[in-house]
């Protein structure tokens, strides 16, 4: 009795000195949103060896949900196969960036042209370090890209501060300025793993829901 | 040299050749739609989720091996298919394909090999014991009204 009173008391004394953030964050359940954002936005991992159709969108219900699923698809295979970047180098990321347009990665093959206007592009990739100069004028470009928008992050620098991190002028990751979608890691990449962050990208493009989200409305 | 090879018919041979190892016409378009290329070459091994694996030493270096994937996933491959034992062999590390090679290390801790499994439910996800910068809104529901 007495030992499990003292018990009782030792984690009593411990949940009172316990630091105050690590209670709210267990009672908050601050991973929670986390691993639910994944489940709602995220596809099921595929077995090894189960068969894989083209389209993501396999459980439609009715003919309404199959023709809205098909017009989705449609229309992502259609943005997937013209990914137009924003001519945007930084540093010397840029340099294997202008790798994957030359002949030897050549991006024309998966339509993905360099544009040279914001206006007329669909995905920034981000190329280098951003600097606390430089940031004001991203955001400029990323607002004037059209809609559907995409941003690749490429590079130590770009994806948080990498080398310069600790510099008083460089902002520790581009994502604290716009939304990223695909961070490529490496300083700088290779121009294959640029290549396979755009193929990332493409099968992230494959996956959306735009006619069908206007639907469920 | 022969009058085929000085008319460069040898090439159209080598062009009917190619589509008959391929399994016909209606194969090799099929082939083409698939991985946009139509090669020939020598089987050299198949590995456990199905992905074949040709070598051709006709093709220039860094061409002359190469992966087809499997039936099962379609149009749905991606390079990181492409198991650890034949990633070598792809990649002119080593002359030996997986089955051919005595020396590899088998240790049974060693992990069941995944292909990348970013944007799906199997993602990695780095494990934080920090505190997040920032916390979502969550309005309070409405009480007596």
């Amino acid at each position: 009795m007495t030992l499990r009173c003292g018990i009782m008391q030792a984690i009593k004394a411990l949940g009172s000195s316990a630091p105050n953030t690590v209670l709210s964050v267990l009672k908050k359940g601050a991973f929670a949103p986390v691993a639910n954002q994944i489940r709602q936005t995220h596809l099921p991992a595929p077995k090894p060896n189960e068969q894989r159709p083209y389209s993501p969108f396999q459980d439609a219900s009715n003919m309404a949900e199959l023709a809205v699923a098909r017009l989705d698809d449609l229309l992502n295979w259609g943005r997937k196969g013209s990914i137009w970047p924003m001519t945007f180098g930084l540093a010397c990321c840029a340099v294997e960036m202008m790798h994957i347009a030359a002949p030897r990665y050549d991006m024309d093959r998966y339509g993905v042209v360099f544009r040279a206007s914001p206006r007329q592009s669909d995905v920034m990739i981000v190329a280098g370090t951003l600097t606390n100069k430089m940031a004001p004028a991203l955001r400029k470009v990323y607002d004037q890209m059209p809609d559907p928008r995409w941003v690749i992050s490429m590079g130590s620098c770009a994806n948080g501060g990498g080398y310069y991190h600790y510099s008083y002028s460089v902002v520790r990751g581009c994502d604290r300025i716009v939304p990223v979608d695909i961070y490529v890691p490496g300083c700088p990449p290779t121009a294959e793993a640029l290549l396979y962050g755009i193929l990332q990208l493409q099968k992230k493009v494959k996956r959306m829901k735009s006619v069908q989200i206007w639907y469920r409305k | 040299m022969s009058v085929a090879k000085l008319l460069a018919l040898d090439k159209v041979a080598k062009l009917f050749n190619i589509i008959k190892q391929n399994g016909g016409i209606r194969a090799s378009l099929y082939k083409l739609y698939k991985q946009e290329e139509l090669k020939d070459g020598v089987l050299v091994g198949e590995d456990k989720f199905g992905n074949k694996y040709y070598e051709n030493p006709r093709y220039f270096y860094s061409r002359n091996r190469w992966v087809e994937y499997s039936e099962k996933v379609h149009l749905n491959y991606d390079a990181s298919q492409v198991p650890a034992e034949w990633y070598g062999w792809l990649h002119y590390k080593t002359d030996l394909p997986p089955h051919q090679d005595p020396s590899r290390p088998h240790y049974k801790w060693m992990a069941e090999f995944t292909e990348n499994l970013s944007g799906t439910t199997g993602q990695y996800t780095p494990y934080s014991t920090t505190r997040a910068k920032i916390e979502p809104w969550v309005p309070k529901p409405k009480t007596g009204a």
